[in-house]
Order: structure tokens, then sequence, then C-alpha cells
């Protein structure tokens, strides 16, 4: 096994972790910083994966992902924050109205 | 792998656990910043110069920022100590057991045959430089760049109306803009 | 020979019970004009097809195709011969006097309309009966005419009473339509054909293997009993009573209860394939005759004592059957539908005149009052009592005769007990009869109403009853009895020989009959009394009617309730609901457990996200 493949393997372990603090937290704001992790997984992976094929398109792919990342960000805590305002708690378990 | 790659993969890999571990978001957060550098440099050693940088501005700068800036806006106390269940932990295990297999076996089972890392045609042509960058989002990513732009305004715009205090209801009769 | 008006015959009351009841809807008293001549057109046809029967022979005509499949072609095809010939007279001619009769009867009835159709439904029925070609075709009418027959019996069916008297007719029929319909198997089995002109065919009959014989004879006389009353079906009939008069008299007296000896006439081959058939045709018509008879005399309701006498007589025509003298029992069927129609409607014009009034207790000298009726009825009951010359004189003479002459090696032995008891209930019949005469009325008024004679849209064709009572025997005698035998097979008969000494012998047990009664019930009411208390007990077994309804409630409904009812509670309401409810509770519980999955918090639908993608990952993603 080559030693960059073993890049691949951190990533997948990333992501795993990322997914795993997804399923088992409930404040909003440690949810949103798994999925930024989780997104970071990925971008390991392709800056990767530009390395393994030799061209620059892993990398502008990341460039994009970072792009949309911060766009996400912004609006993500917007969000947080009007929940805020109306449940005063931003754990997710106050926030079950939407259910049987 | 080199001590170096394995010192930056070790400190990613811990901190993801402390931003999933530690019971106080704001610790997290922190170990996140902490993430966040240590994938930069996984980046740099992977010849992505300008990812690394752009990862420790970005992301480490300003959207950590953000979010710390909301963490001390929402003054959060510690989060509440209600035990998850057994069954739960036991299944989130299986299911992470599950993602790590699919995710990473693929990954590491395809890749057997490649050339090292080091200073091969391919490593050359894959070094990340500000300029080797510039020329391919200017050249030929320059749709999705405008694009992505487009993307940022919306961004911006939706927070702004997201985050806005409620108005008082403008009545038709007077005139002049209510509200902030 | 093809004759369409044969099958006008049977559609002119079809469409007069559809016209009579919607023409009732705008204007009630000409429903009833318009059933008559519904009647009337079919009577007309009827004697023309009659004419036509000595120059061109049988005709048939076939109505349209009905069982026509693999090897099976059963048309509703009518047929019409002699027998048919004198079957249908009689229906349309005394159904037309009994049409006419009852425009009068019912008058003051609102639901009119309904009756008329449904009389004229019952004659379609009865003559699709009778002018069956195949066994399917005479069952759809034997069906029909039991259809209607309930019908009419309940007619007043806001009275459980009598709905449930016309539900116990119409059951006791179907009890005996098992016997017609598994005589129609064995006959298809073993001679493939159900015509009733192939089957009287030696051919045909020399198929049937013997053990099927009797079978087959005892499965057809089963529907007979049950149409005809006989014992044990006949307990329907008197409660039938509860029908309004004109229904009692057309139905159960003239034309429905002598389906089953048409059938037997028709089916003579079958029956005489084993001679054990007619032996045990003859010991319950004898049975059923004595017992009818001896019910008679202890009832107080004037149309219970016409019923009962009904069964009576119709276990003479059986015992004629009984015998072999098909023609013989046809020929009382005729001179009875004369007579009971005549006594019936008398009787509801006695009714009618004392304002719904039947018991006979509270009637008497009605003879003042409705000279007409009163005649009728005394003609009647002295035809019925077999004095000579009237019509039943001559019928019950012929069947007598018959019973002497009896071949059947199982009944030889006994012509003289047969024949004694025959008398006896002759006897019998002449006696409970001429007191219900001198009850209704001779001595004074007991009653409360103020009686009438009826108007002369009734009377009429009660008259014309009574007349033919009177020549109807003569007429017929040995004409009728010649005229079957190229049908029915032939009868030694004496005919009307010996002159008036031989009739005044032969009216003998009508006058011990009537001289009792009129001893007994006018000049000797202390002998009665003394008589009526010495045998109370008889008495009692009389009125009871010799409890067979209270017999027949135990041994056979009690236990058939109790069975429907287990196997409702068991498989009725635990199996079938239960299974129903099963079914609907899975789908509720699965319901209601698969919406617990939207729990409402964010962890669970991540969880869920994830699971699945890292299973699908898993699933499609291969691992070298």
């Amino acid at each position: 096994m080559e030693p960059v493949v073993s890049y691949l393997g951190v990533s997948a372990l990333l992501f795993t972790i990322g997914g795993v603090g997804l399923c088992l937290r409930r404040n909003a704001i440690v949810l949103f910083m798994c999925v930024e992790m989780m997104l970071n997984a990925v971008n390991l992976a392709f800056v990767t994966f530009s390395k393994i094929h030799g061209n620059l398109d892993g990398q502008i792919a990341v460039f994009f992902v970072m792009v949309i990342a911060a766009a996400e960000s912004a609006i993500g805590l917007a969000i947080i924050l009007s929940v805020f305002r109306s449940v005063s708690s931003i754990e997710t378990t106050d926030a079950a109205e939407l259910k049987w | 792998m080199s001590f170096i790659e394995f010192v930056f993969a070790a400190v990613a890999i811990g901190s993801a656990l402390g931003v999933v571990g530690f019971r106080n978001p704001l610790t997290g957060a922190f170990s996140l910043i902490l993430h966040l550098l240590s994938v930069a440099g996984l980046y740099a050693l992977l010849g992505a110069h300008f990812l690394a940088v752009a990862q420790v501005v970005v992301y480490a700068g300003a959207i950590m920022v953000l979010v710390l800036f909301v963490l001390m806006l929402l003054n959060l106390k510690r989060e509440s100590g209600r035990k998850m269940g057994l069954l739960r932990g036991m299944v989130t295990v299986g299911i992470a057991g599950m993602l790590f297999v699919s995710v990473a076996g693929p990954m590491l089972s395809h890749f057997d045959n490649l050339s090292s890392v080091g200073l091969s045609e391919a490593a050359k042509a894959s070094e990340g430089g500000v300029k080797a960058i510039g020329q391919a989002l200017y050249g030929r990513y320059i749709v999705q760049f405008e694009l992505s732009s487009l993307v940022l305004l919306i961004g911006v715009v939706g927070a702004v109306m997201l985050a806005k205090r409620k108005t008082v209801k403008l009545e038709p009769r007077q005139g002049g803009m209510g509200g902030e | 020979m093809e004759d369409s008006s044969l099958a006008l015959v049977v559609i002119a009351p079809v469409l007069g019970a559809l016209v009579s009841y919607l023409v009732g809807r705008a204007s009630p008293k000409f429903s009833g004009i318009a059933a008559s001549l519904a009647v009337l057109v079919s009577l007309l046809n009827v004697v023309a097809l009659w004419r036509g029967l000595d120059v061109t022979g049988p005709s048939r005509f076939i109505l349209s195709s009905w069982l026509s499949f693999a090897s099976v072609d059963m048309p509703l095809e009518l047929y019409f011969d002699k027998l048919s010939a004198v079957m249908c007279l009689v229906v349309t001619g005394v159904g037309l006097l009994i049409h006419i009769y009852s425009i009068g009867y019912m008058a003051d009835d609102e639901s009119r309309p309904r009756f008329f159709a449904y009389l004229n439904l019952f004659v379609a029925a009865m003559l699709i009966l009778v002018l069956g070609k195949s066994l399917p075709v005479i069952f759809i009418g034997w069906e029909g005419v039991g259809l209607c027959s309930y019908l009419l019996i309940g007619f007043w069916y806001t009275n459980t009473e009598f709905a449930s008297a016309g539900r116990k007719a119409f059951v006791m029929n179907r009890i005996g339509d098992v016997g017609f319909i598994v005589a129609m198997a064995i006959l298809y089995h073993s001679c493939g054909t159900l015509d009733v002109t192939l089957l009287s065919k030696p051919e045909a009959l020399a198929r049937i293997p013997s053990e099927m014989g009797f079978i087959a004879g005892i499965a057809l006389f089963l529907a007979a009993t049950g149409k005809s009353a006989q014992l044990p079906l006949f307990t329907w009939l008197p409660d039938a009573m509860a029908g309004p008069t004109p229904v009692s008299a057309l139905i159960h007296a003239a034309t429905m209860v002598t389906a089953g000896i048409y059938l037997m006439g028709r089916m003579y081959g079958v029956v005489e394939l084993d001679p054990a058939v007619p032996a045990v045709i003859l010991w319950i018509a004898l049975a059923t005759s004595a017992v009818a008879a001896l019910i008679a005399i202890s009832q107080n309701d004037i149309k219970k004592v016409l019923a009962y006498s009904t069964v009576s007589q119709l276990g003479f025509m059986f015992l004629a059957v009984g015998v072999g003298a098909y023609s013989v029992a046809l020929f009382h069927v005729v001179t009875h539908a004369f007579f009971k129609a005549c006594l019936f409607m008398s009787a509801g014009s006695v009714i009618h005149g004392c304002h719904h009034e039947q018991d006979m207790r509270r009637m008497g000298g009605l003879a003042k009052s409705m000279p007409l009726t009163c005649l009728s009825y005394g003609i009647a009951t002295l035809a019925i009592s077999g004095i000579a010359p009237l019509a039943g004189y001559f019928s019950k003479h012929a069947i007598l005769e018959a019973l002497s002459s009896a071949h059947n090696p199982y009944l030889h032995p006994y012509v003289g007990t047969i024949g004694l008891l025959a008398t006896a209930i002759a006897i019998c019949t002449a006696f409970y009869m001429t007191r219900s005469f001198i009850l209704t009325f001779m001595g004074s008024y007991r009653g409360e109403a103020h009686p009438h004679e009826a108007p002369v849209v009734m009377t009429a064709p009660v008259l014309a009853l009574a007349a033919l009572s009177v020549v109807g025997g003569l007429l017929l005698n040995h004409s009728l009895l010649t005229y079957l035998a190229g049908v029915l097979p032939p009868v030694e008969h004496h005919g009307a020989s010996g002159g008036v000494l031989a009739a005044l012998l032969g009216s003998i047990p009508g006058i011990i009959g009537i001289g009792l009664a009129y001893a007994l019930f006018v000049s000797l009411p202390a002998v009665r009394e003394s008589i009526a208390r010495a045998t109370k007990v008889l008495h009692a077994i009389s009125a009871g009617k010799f409890y067979i309804d209270e017999a027949l409630q135990l041994i056979v409904i009690a236990p058939v309730n109790a069975l429907a009812r287990i196997v409702s509670r068991t498989l009725d309401q635990t199996v079938a609901i239960g299974f129903g409810d099963a079914l609907g509770s899975i789908s509720r519980v699965a319901g209601e457990l698969t919406c617990r999955i939207t729990t409402g918090q964010v962890s669970t639908y991540v969880l869920w996200m994830f699971g699945s993608a890292a299973l699908l990952l898993y699933i499609f993603l291969p691992l070298r």
C-alpha cells in the first residue's frame, strides 16, 4: 500500500468520526461543527486524489467546497439563532414538535 | 509515511475526537480549530499550498470565528447531561463501523499500484501553488467561479434576513419604512 | 307442431301483472280489471289450442334457449297436450272467475294493485309449471308458484303472524323441492334427458337402474308432498288461511296444491318403476286424509275447516295415484277445483258480509241475509259429500272403484281395509262439511255485525262455480277419463252405469254423514252434549291438530335452530368476523408501530440517515 493511500484512510476515519458526532451530540452548534469536519474529510480525500491523478481538478473541487461551506455556515448559524429566539435553547431535543 | 505526516494526521484525528467528545461546546470549537489547522498542514504536505492557506484563512479564520461569536452570543451552559441510551450508543458504533469499512475499504483496496509520493511527474503537476490554482480557476472553471460568487451573495442575504429581529408590521397608510 | 299462441298464454299474465301494478298506482280500481283481462286472454288462447288438439295434435313452442353448453341443451320450451289442456283450462277458467271475484272482495284494500299483480304472476307461474316440456322448466313454474304463494299468504305483511305463515309455507315447499332436484339428478344421469315427453317412453325408463327407480319415485313424491300438503309437510296449508280468501280459493284449493298430482301424472312412468313407490304414496295419502278429516271436525274457523278439507281431498287424489288411476285423480282435481273454489269464495262472501268475522260460533242464520251465498255453499257441500248427481259424487265414486281393483302387490292384500277407510273418510267429510253449513247458515245469528249479501261481482262467479259443481261431474265423467287415456295409463272404468239405484247406493256415505251432522247439530242437541262430554280427549287431540306442529317443532326446527346458532357463533362471529378484525388490527398495529419513526428528534433522523447510507454503501460499493 502506498503511503499516500493512508491519507485516504485518515480521510475515511475523520468522516466516520464526524458522522458519529452527528448522531451522538445534541447541541446544534456541535452538530454544525461535526458537519464541517465531515466536509474537511472529504476535502482531504479530494486533495489526495488530486495528488494521485496528477492534476488540479481535486484541488479546484476543494476550493468550491470551501466556498459553499462558508456560505452554508453563515446561513446555518443564522438559523440556529432564529430557533434559539423561539425555543430559548439550541438542544435539538427541545425542538421536536414535528412528531407523530 | 514520514514522521511529520504522522504527527499531523494524529493531531487531526485526535482533535476530531475532541470535537465530538468535549461536553463544553466552546472547548469543542477550539478543538475544531486545531483540527482545521492540522488538516491544513496535511494539505501542504500533499502539495496543495494554496488550499492550505485558504483553509487557515477561510475555515479557521472566518468560519470558526463566526461560530465562536454565536457561541458567545448564546451564552450557553454545559450541555444538559442526559445520558444516552445504551442501545443508541451500540447502534451508532455499529453504524460507524459499517460506514468506515464501506468508505475506506474501496478506497484502500483500489489504489494498490501507484507511483510513490515524491518528485515524479505527477507530483510536479499537482503542485497547487497560487499561480496554478489561479490559472485553473480563471481558465477551465471560470463559470463555476462566477457562480460561486452568486452563492456567497445568497449566503449573505440569507443570513441577514434570518438573523434580523422581528419588525413591527407596517401600516398601509403610513409612509416610510419601519423597523431597522 | 309449433304454435306461438302458447307463448301468449304464459306471457299475457306476466304482462298483466306489470300492467295492473302500474295502472293500479294511478287508479286502483282498474288493476283488477286489467288483471282479469290478462287471464281472459290466456283462457281464450287455451281454448283455441284445446280445440286445435284434435286437429293437429300436441303443440310446442320454444320461448328461448336457456341451458345450452357442452352436451346439454334444454331450452325454455312449452308443450301442450291433453293433460296440459285439462290443467290449463282449470287454471285459467277458475282463475278468471276468482280474479273477477277478487275485484269485489278486495275493493276496500289499498294494496289492490300489488295483490292483482301477484295473482297474475301466480297464474303465469302455474301455467309455466303445467306447460313445461322439460323438468327444469316445470321447476321454474314450481318455484314460481311457491314464491307467489308466499307473497300472497303474507300479503298483509304488517301482521307478523301472517308473514310467518307465508314463510312457513315457503320453507315447507322448499323441503319438498329437494326431492324434485334429486329426481332430476337421477333422471338426467340415467337417461341423459329431462324432457317429459321422452321420459315417459319405455326406452328412457329402462335406462334407470332398479335401485335408483325407488329413490327417483320417492323423490318425486316428496316434491309433491311439499306442494300438495301431504304428511308430514301439510301443516302450512291451514296456516296459509292467513292470506286473503281469493288466495285460498285459487292457490290452496284449485291450482297450486294440485301441482303435485300433475307432476305424478306427467312422470307416471318414473313413479311406477318400483311398485313400492305407489304403495308408499297410498299409505301416506290415506293417513293424511284421515288425520285431516278428523282435525276438521273440531275446527271453528270456517276457513280452517275448508283448509283441512282440502288436505283431506288431496289425500283422496293421491289415493288414486297410489293405485295407478292417474286420470281418475285428475278427474277429482277438476271437480275439486269447482266445488272447493266455490266453497272458499262463498266463505269469503260470508266473511266479507260479517265484516271479517271468521269464527263460525259467531255466525248462524245467514241463510236469510245471504241467500245466494247460502245456495252456492249448500250446493258445493252436497258436491263434496259425494251426493249424486253432483260433481263430487262421480269423482269420489271413481276413486273408490279404482281402489277396489288395485293390482299393486304391496296393496292387494289390504284392498278391503283401504276401501273401508276411504269410505269412512268420505262419511267424515260429509259430516264436517254439513256441520260447517249448519253452523254458518242455519239457526239464528249469534254475532254482532250486520250481515249482508255480497255484491254481484262476487256472487256471480260463485254461482257459476256452483253450477259447474252440479253439472261438471255429469259432463266429464266418462269423457274426461277417455280423453286422458292417450296420455295417462288407461283405467278400468265402469262409468255411470247402473242408473239411479247405483247412484243412490254410491251416495250412501254422503247421506250418512249429512244425516249424522243434521242429527247432532240440528235436531238432537242433547245427544251432542253427551257425546261431546264423552269424547273430550278425542276432541282435544283433534282441536290440537294432532300436535303435529309441535312434534315438527321439537324434532326438526329446534335442532336446526340450535345448529344455526352454533354455526353463527363459532364460524361466523369468531372465525369470519374475527379474521376480518385481525386483518384490520394488523394494519392498524403496523401503522402505529411504523409511525413511531417520526420522533421529531433530529438525532433520530440523523441516525436513520446514516444507517441507511452506511448500509447502502456497504452493499453496493465492492470491497475487493
